[in-house]
């Protein structure tokens, strides 16, 4: 399972630095470059990950040809949202150690360390 | 008629008067854990006697004690059922429905809960999967973020994550210090205390003690995670720690959830308090027992 989620990665990741949409025999041109994999293997992880919706997909001749439906930073933005507590996800998803603060709280929070500090040289 | 009527007040009690006080008493921040558990207390009193006074009030003629021995003789749960006494019918089944539906109702949103953020956290693992870098090291997941965040992903795929503006704004022991912390919310199993808070305040929306229990629980396990990192690592340490991920953070001016709690945090964590008295502590922890044992005593005494 764990080799499965690394094979996602390793096509999301050739996807992304291409930046053009590309057939899952181009990944495993690429990937056989390093080390030797089956065809039907990458075939299979591709239509996963189109399945989760993060590939989309349209036929060109008789190959489906692949592209990321966001980019890196779009995915990585979406977990920084659930983890700044900006998603109504359901209570227990994760714990963040500090949730997002105006600009306001975080200057009281400053000054209260200013404040500790001062105390204790004095 | 005064027994349900007793169970009604109590009720009414712990829903609405009680949450004040707990929520304002001031050994809550110095036995954080303690706090905690008493919320729970609460919570679980309030469902007992609600029950209990809608049990009462549609089954005013019959002793309590009678129905739910003869529910439990029925079920084959209790031989002991009194010789003589009423024998439970289709229409004792249905009068229990309702004090049942009062219990069963927190329980189902709990499932559905802990159900919901186990799929959401397997969504986001999916996608930290792919954008996420291993650091074996700390034993976490770097995201490429330039703002600093620390947080973890609990359950069964448990798991630390930090930004790398975290990596950037924290040095090698403050970041260590705040690992600690998202350790001991791991390990305290944190998420199934805010699944809990978050099924009570779905089941009974609008109550006082369902909003108070929900917010004090998320304050007061920061404190218990906050607490287990000061045992291995400075208070001014951590504190520096909680102003720089702040202060690296692009501001949002419309947002203010964790303001507060962050402010009264760092206080805690700079000068601390000593814990309550251990006969204190133990007259707490005992009422928080107590507390819901006592309309059961109330409904099924003489």
């Amino acid at each position: 399972m764990r080799q499965l989620g690394e094979l996602e990665a390793e096509i999301m990741y050739r996807l992304w630095a291409w930046g053009r949409p590309a057939t899952a025999r181009d990944v495993l041109t690429d990937i056989n470059k390093g080390r030797p994999l089956a065809y039907s293997t990458v075939k299979t992880v591709a239509d996963i990950l189109h399945g989760k919706g993060m590939l989309k997909r349209h036929k060109e001749g008789r190959a489906w040809v692949y592209t990321p439906t966001c980019t890196r930073q779009q995915y990585t933005a979406s977990l920084m949202q659930d983890a700044l507590g900006n998603n109504p996800d359901p209570a227990g998803t994760l714990v963040s150690f500090l949730e997002q603060l105006t600009p306001e709280e975080e200057g009281a929070l400053r000054s209260a360390l200013r404040a500790a500090k001062r105390r204790s040289e004095a | 008629m005064i027994t349900p009527l007793a169970l009604v007040g109590y009720a009414a009690l712990v829903g609405t008067v009680a949450p004040l006080l707990l929520a304002r008493a001031r050994w809550s921040h110095r036995a954080p854990g303690l706090a905690v558990l008493a919320w729970q207390g609460l919570m679980v009193t309030f469902v007992v006697a609600t029950a209990l006074a809608i049990y009462h009030l549609v089954l005013t003629e019959q002793h309590v004690h009678d129905g739910l021995v003869g529910f439990l003789s029925a079920c084959g749960l209790s031989g002991d059922a009194p010789p003589g006494g009423p024998t439970p019918t289709v229409m004792d089944g249905l009068l229990l429905a309702a004090p049942a539906a009062i219990l069963l109702l927190p329980i189902g949103w709990f499932v559905r809960c802990v159900w919901q953020a186990r799929r959401a956290r397997q969504r986001h693992l999916d996608v930290l999967a792919l954008v996420g870098e291993p650091a074996p090291e700390y034993d976490a997941t770097i995201l490429d973020h330039a703002d600093p965040a620390i947080y973890c992903l609990p359950g069964r795929c448990r798991r630390v994550v930090v930004t790398r503006g975290a990596l950037d704004v924290l040095s090698e022991e403050q970041l260590r210090a705040v690992l600690e912390h998202e350790r001991a919310h791991i390990e305290g199993r944190h998420h199934l205390l805010h699944a809990l808070t978050d099924a009570f305040s779905r089941a009974f929306p609008g109550l006082p003690l369902a909003r108070h229990a929900k917010e004090q629980t998320g304050l007061l396990t920061e404190m218990i995670a906050d607490d287990r990192a000061l045992r291995y690592h400075s208070r001014d340490v951590l504190a520096t720690a909680m102003c720089e991920v702040a202060s690296g953070r692009a501001p949002q001016a419309a947002f203010g959830a964790g303001g507060a709690g962050a402010l009264l945090r760092l206080r805690r964590i700079l000068a601390p308090q000593p814990r309550p008295h251990r006969v204190t502590w133990l007259g707490l922890a005992a009422a928080t027992v107590a507390a819901p044992l006592l309309p059961l005593l109330v409904a099924c005494g003489p």
